[in-house]
């Protein structure tokens, strides 16, 4: 394993650097508000940038995974339900569950390819949210409030131990998806991505690196998910929402599907928008800043319709410019 | 459990199925012919049912309302393809998805803007409230009637022209070989302008059909969109044919199974449980039965794209 991989990586390690000191700031502008905001943040781009690796490197459009963010939510708001709040053995119940499930569906799934995919990844989610909504014992619609889970060693009721909790997770998952993408198994699934019948034709059964790309993205989905539901005290169906899938889709395209850092600029940009288009609306037109949205949808329009590779290839563009100048 | 219930909720099935087709029709053609993943297809329903309200609301008459929301729906899928669509052709499935995504937003917003948030008063007129007997002791409102004549005119109406005018020759073709259709003269960017605008017509007219049933409210037509979509994959992207029965069933087994399942699980437990776990299932159940054509038949069960 080479270093050079993680040199050419300046955007995500800017946000991790920036995440990192963040706290500093807030506290001296007396800000906390914005640190739940970069919870958030992090926690969405845990999540896309787990998607990310099969829908931006692996190809396959999947339309569902909100209900393994939602798994691993309920993970972690089951287990308390019982009276096992120890944070570590969720995680580990999380992964386990996620990635049974993973290899379940995905065996399933990927028996289908394009339009296809997109749509039975949507009815397993869809499954899965009806299931947790036909669950009365533990809350049904209306959800399960839960305490922040036990770490031991860690106190999430401290300040900021939630935070670089999740920072911690953040760099961890960024780490590991360079690792993943840059290594043999990496390369092979862009190949699958670009053409998948020379892959195969090459000796390669493709199905399996496939499956265990999507088990991958599906157990750091989960963690984020068990993560969230710390962040949130709360546990509802409504956190595995299809719309949700949808936002967690527009958050890589938007920062660019193929590019490591995408997901984690695509959520810093669409989760600051969501915070500060309606402030900027309050001072330009106080009518509609309510309705943010409908300034931000076209703002989508225009990014697919002007930039193609989302906000990283717009800004690889620029610079690449710069340099042949 | 009685058999004129039963009956009853059959013919609910059958209207939900129609709607579902009128919405689904125009989707499966965007998506087989144009390879477009067009999510914002949910917000021409809301359009229609918008217009249908407000126009209603504005000359009094029901019938005057539908007759204007028409071509109000057809101008608005005209024009949408005119703006935006039309640029996106060519891009892959995630700008499609991306942008669509931003068009419902919009949509939904601009709805919120200019009627309000709540839910807009839509109602059929006195002349529409009465009661059908379809059997002696079965009676149906007529509303609901009329909207299954309706959709069932309009699936034949849609079979007709696909299979048997020159237009729908051409429709067939792009949905078979879009490519090859082009380079034997059919001019595909007026075709795909008119699928456009005929499919969020017939999409307007469901939402106008359902409002007075349902609530007309910003964001109704995503729930539909979703169920459409799973229309589509049932019965193969880009068949007409295939849409139609794939929306009958679905809406046969949304429809009967809220119905049916809270009362087979009271049989198991207890009311409340039983309560909540009933429709949630029987909203699973359209999905698995999704799931499962797809395990089995990966292209649906009417594939339409020769390879």
């Amino acid at each position: 394993m080479n270093s050079h991989i993680f040199q050419n990586n300046h955007a995500m390690w800017a946000i991790l650097f920036v995440f990192s000191i963040f706290p500093i700031f807030s506290s001296i502008l007396d800000l906390p508000f914005w640190n739940d905001v970069l919870m958030r943040i992090m926690l969405l781009g845990i999540a896309a940038m787990g998607l990310n690796l099969i829908l931006g490197f692996g190809g396959m459009v999947s339309f569902g995974h909100a209900a393994f963010l939602g798994i691993g939510a309920y993970c972690a708001g089951i287990s308390q339900f019982f009276g096992l709040d120890n944070g570590w053995l969720q995680l580990a119940i999380t992964i386990f569950i996620c990635g049974s499930l993973g290899l379940i569906i995905g065996f399933l799934a990927l028996r289908t390819t394009g339009i296809y995919f997109i749509m039975i990844t949507l009815a397993f989610a869809q499954m899965i949210y009806f299931f947790f909504v036909s669950l009365e014992k533990f809350g049904g619609d209306d959800g399960l409030i839960i305490d922040r889970s036990d770490f031991i060693i860690i106190d999430l009721y401290e300040p900021l131990r939630l935070y670089y909790l999740i920072l911690a997770t953040l760099i961890f998952t960024s780490i590991l998806l360079t690792m993943i993408v840059h290594s043999r198994f990496g390369v092979i699934l862009r190949a699958i991505k670009s053409n998948e019948s020379r892959v195969e034709a090459m000796g390669i059964t493709t199905l399996r690196f496939k499956i265990i790309a999507y088990v991958i993205s599906a157990i750091v989905c989960g963690i984020a998910g068990c993560l969230f539901a710390s962040w949130q005290e709360f546990v509802s169906p409504d956190i595995m929402h299809w719309t949700r899938s949808g936002e967690l889709m527009i958050i890589i395209i938007l920062g660019g599907l193929t590019y490591i850092a995408g997901p984690l600029v695509g959520a810093v940009v669409f989760l600051l928008l969501e915070e500060i288009l309606p402030e900027l609306l309050h001072f330009f037109a106080p009518s509609i800043a309510e309705n943010w949205m409908v300034i931000f949808g076209p703002m989508l329009v225009a990014v697919v319709i002007f930039g193609k590779g989302g906000i990283m290839g717009l800004l690889s563009n620029y610079f690449d410019r710069g340099r042949n100048v | 459990m009685t058999f004129t219930l039963l009956l009853e909720q059959l013919f609910n099935g059958l209207q939900a199925g129609v709607t579902l087709f009128l919405i689904a029709a125009g989707l499966t053609l965007i998506l087989g012919i144009m390879d477009f993943v067009f999510l914002a297809h949910g917000s021409q329903v809301m359009i229609g049912a918008y217009a249908a309200s407000a126009l209603t609301l504005a000359t009094n008459n029901f019938y005057l309302g539908i007759l204007l929301a028409i071509p109000v729906t057809f101008v608005s899928g005209y024009i949408l393809e005119l703006l935006i669509i039309r640029h996106l052709y060519r891009r892959d499935h995630m700008d499609q998805v991306l942008a669509t995504f931003g068009l419902i937003l919009f949509f939904n917003e601009a709805i919120r803007i200019g009627f309000g948030p709540a839910a807009l008063f839509s109602d059929f007129p006195p002349s529409l409230t009465g009661f059908v007997f379809i059997l002696p002791e079965a009676p149906y409102p007529v509303y609901r009637l009329l909207v299954i004549a309706i959709g069932i005119l309009c699936a034949i109406a849609i079979h007709l022209f696909v299979s048997r005018t020159k237009v729908g020759a051409m429709v067939r073709a792009g949905a078979s070989n879009p490519k090859m259709a082009a380079s034997l003269g059919i001019n595909i960017q007026l075709l795909f302008r008119f699928i456009f605008a005929a499919g969020a017509t017939f999409a307007g007219l469901a939402g106008m059909m359902i409002g007075p049933l349902t609530s007309v409210e910003p964001g109704m037509g995503e729930p539909l969109l979703i169920l459409s979509l799973v229309v589509i994959i049932i019965g193969g992207i880009g068949s007409v044919r295939g849409a139609f029965i794939a929306a009958i069933l679905i809406g046969l087994v949304d429809t009967m199974g809220r119905v049916t399942l809270p009362i087979i699980l009271r049989a198991f437990f207890d009311g409340s449980t039983a309560d909540t776990a009933g429709p949630a299932l029987a909203s699973m159940s359209v999905y698995i039965l999704m799931a499962l054509v797809l395990v089995f038949r990966p292209t649906g069960l009417f594939p339409q794209k020769g390879n």
